[in-house]
């Protein structure tokens, strides 16, 4: 039987402690009357049994008293035991080893359950760290799992929530389980089993904190979902509200003019047909923009109006803008810097941007007010002013309008989507926009986005 | 001359507005409502022009164009809707010529079905007009107006591509495989930093350009001032 590094140890450190003792008695036995220093020997039991215990310590007692009796009680060199001070002297050894080695033991346990427990604490804590940070407790479970290998002291950890999976051969579990439920399975390498009174205390915490942790992330998903829930309720019940009003009535107009020019018995002449005529087609434009607005309003609010970045210059995004907007582009005058300005922003979504924010600003404009649209490099922004001469936006208004459906005049037409969307766009862009008083009346709304440089080998 | 118009749509009442107002301006129409029914017609009919809608119920438009360009020249004009973009652009790199969003204007849809129809092959003309731009391309001269221009070697060949396909759509990867070479394929965007330049150049109001104009998500074009 191999003997542990342990044993060799408290064989050597007992042999050693006798040995000494023996010498010390041998070099002062001429001085002190010998009998007396047979007390020399308890030392050495007292430290063989706090570090080695009990088994070294009665070995060390009689090693003692044999050695004390051999080479100092006379006869001299005899293992004769007459006196009955002998007998005592081992008495007196061997309670001490016994009483001794068993406080240190149990002082040993004591330190080491002290320990595990701390190590078990700290893992614990560890383990709810790990949790409350965790977006995803799936994403954890490995950081988790080798903590509570750790602590058992098994090997080849792997948590597996929820699982059906028996252990396979060379693997063994252990179920996480709180209460009535059960939570996940614990596996790990066979042939290491965890203490059963470390595994009856770890596991059932463990297997709590992951059932908060994944009660958390179900309440903080279904929070979302809730939240998620309720926008689109609200933006359903803004788009009924809309599709009440604001899609109705160019149906009505188109479908009371198409009527008109169907009928036989009206009387109308060149000028009343083209009159519904210009309706129809008008009124139909009407609804068109209508309905990209809802369009891109769903898209924005479902989080799908992703971008498509590409590098536009501030003279291109106005120039589409104005493309778009059509005759009406003839009532906006442009400024534009000496250098281009570029930024990295999806073309289409920021042509909304600024066609929604220069369809606002003109229905304030007139021939000898115009509209403004400025294009500028600030910084590292590139910065597309609309200024309008409008009534201005009341100071309370300023951040209110760009929610969907709100207008800081209820009485102007449209659906009050156009801003949101400019916003909502802007923002997806990296962006933001902002409305405030200009100088000298009306409104000024900025669209700000990161600016971009011109890559160099382009320049040429 | 009538000249004679595949039309393909699955809607039927799309279908028989473009019926009308294509036959009220003295256009041939054929119609099919599927892509099966598109190529069998095509085939027999042999169209002039072909207009065609992206969705089809019995596969994609742009499989259509890749099927009908592998035997016939006639110009192809997709019918688009909002958000499909990517399948626009596919279609116009399968061989479409040119593309109306819907839902568009029949003047508009006019005006693009004639341009299509009375485009031939590139221009190989050395000296190209287009309003009051004057493109020289044995001198590399550019004058607008009487007014000459300086243009860097990049940026006259943009302007040379565009004047030699004027009133053509040019897809952003056309521009940048003629002009840059297929290397630069992927880094569309740089276009649009160029094509602004020139505009700065060319244009009298940068901002309301008269000659080059972005077709949204697609491309440029060029076309003469009305």
């Amino acid at each position: 039987m191999a003997l542990s590094a342990r044993s060799i140890y408290g064989l050597c450190f007992s042999v050693a402690a006798v040995a000494i003792v023996t010498g010390s008695i041998f070099a002062v036995r001429d001085y002190v009357p010998v009998l007396s220093l047979g007390v020399l020997y308890l030392p050495a039991v007292l430290a063989v049994a706090v570090f080695f215990g009990l088994v070294f310590a009665v070995a060390v007692s009689i090693a003692s008293m044999l050695a004390f009796n051999f080479f100092f009680l006379p006869p001299v060199h005899t293992l004769a035991l007459r006196d009955s001070e002998n007998w005592f002297a081992l008495g007196v050894y061997l309670v001490t080893a016994v009483v001794v080695s068993e406080l240190a033991a149990r002082s040993r346990r004591r330190a080491a359950e002290a320990q595990q427990r701390e190590r078990e604490a700290t893992f614990l804590a560890d383990v709810s760290g790990i949790l409350l940070e965790a977006e995803h407790v799936q994403n954890r479970l490995k950081d988790v799992a080798a903590a509570a290998a750790a602590v058992l002291g098994v090997r080849a950890p792997r948590i597996e929530l929820g699982s059906v999976r028996r252990s396979e051969p060379g693997e063994a579990s252990a179920d996480l389980q709180v209460g009535d439920r059960y939570v996940g399975r614990l596996f790990f390498a066979a042939g290491q089993s965890p203490r059963p009174a470390i595994a009856e205390r770890v596991l059932p915490a463990l297997a709590s904190l992951l059932a908060v942790a994944l009660d958390r992330e179900r309440l903080s998903l279904a929070a979302l979902e809730a939240e998620t829930l309720r926008r689109s309720d609200a933006v359903k019940t803004a788009v009924l509200r809309a599709v009440s009003h604001d899609l109705r009535s160019p149906l009505t107009a188109i479908r009371a003019a198409g009527e008109g020019l169907d009928r036989n018995d009206l009387r109308l002449d060149e000028h009343d047909r083209a009159g519904l005529l210009q309706t129809i087609t008008g009124e139909a434009a009407r609804l068109e923009r209508l309905v990209t607005n809802l369009i891109d309003l769903s898209r924005l609010e479902a989080g799908a109006a992703r971008p498509r970045p590409e590098l536009w210059t501030g003279d291109d995004l106005v120039g589409r803008a104005l493309e778009t907007l059509g005759p009406a582009a003839d009532r906006v005058a442009v400024e534009l810097p000496d250098e281009p300005v570029a930024a990295l922003v999806d073309g289409a979504q920021i042509e909304r941007v600024l066609v929604n924010l220069l369809e606002n600003a003109l229905k304030f404009a007139s021939q000898e007010a115009p509209v403004a649209i400025q294009v500028r490099g600030e910084r590292d922004e590139l910065l597309i002013e609309v200024r309008d001469h409008g009534p201005g936006i009341p100071p309370e208004d300023l951040e209110r309008i760009f929610e969907p459906f709100e207008q800081a005049d209820d009485s102007a037409a449209g659906s009050g989507l156009g801003l949101a969307i400019a916003s909502g766009f802007a923002q997806a862009n990296g962006g933001r926009i902002w409305a405030e008083p200009a100088p000298d009346g009306g409104a000024v709304f900025t669209l700000a986005v990161p600016a971009a440089d011109v890559p160099a080998p382009l320049r040429r | 001359m009538e000249a004679h118009v595949l039309v393909v749509d699955d809607e039927p009442q799309i279908l028989r507005a473009l019926q009308t107002n294509l036959r009220g301006a003295g256009y041939e129409v054929t119609t099919a409502a599927t892509a099966e029914e598109a190529l069998s017609a095509a085939a027999i009919g042999h169209p002039e022009a072909v207009i065609l809608d992206l969705v089809l119920p019995d596969g994609r438009g742009t499989d259509v164009c890749r099927e009908l360009r592998r035997w016939s020249s006639a110009p192809i004009l997709v019918l688009s809707a909002v958000g499909d973009e990517h399948e626009k652009v596919a279609a116009l790199d399968a061989g479409a010529d040119d593309y109306v969003t819907k839902p568009f204007g029949m003047d508009e849809l006019l005006a693009r079905l004639r341009a299509a129809l009375r485009r031939a092959a590139p221009s190989t003309e050395p000296v190209l007009e287009v309003g009051d731009l004057v493109v020289d391309l044995e001198k590399r001269r550019v004058t607008v107006g009487g007014r000459e221009v300086a243009l860097t070697p990049n940026e006259f060949e943009l302007l040379r591509f565009f004047a030699q396909n004027e009133g053509k759509l040019l897809t952003h990867r056309a521009i940048l495989r003629e002009v840059w070479g297929h290397a630069y394929e992927v880094e569309s965007h740089y276009i649009h930093v160029y094509v602004s330049q020139l505009r700065r150049k060319i244009e009298t109001d940068p901002a309301r350009p008269r000659y080059i104009l972005t077709e949204p998500g697609a491309g440029y074009r060029l076309r003469a001032p009305s």
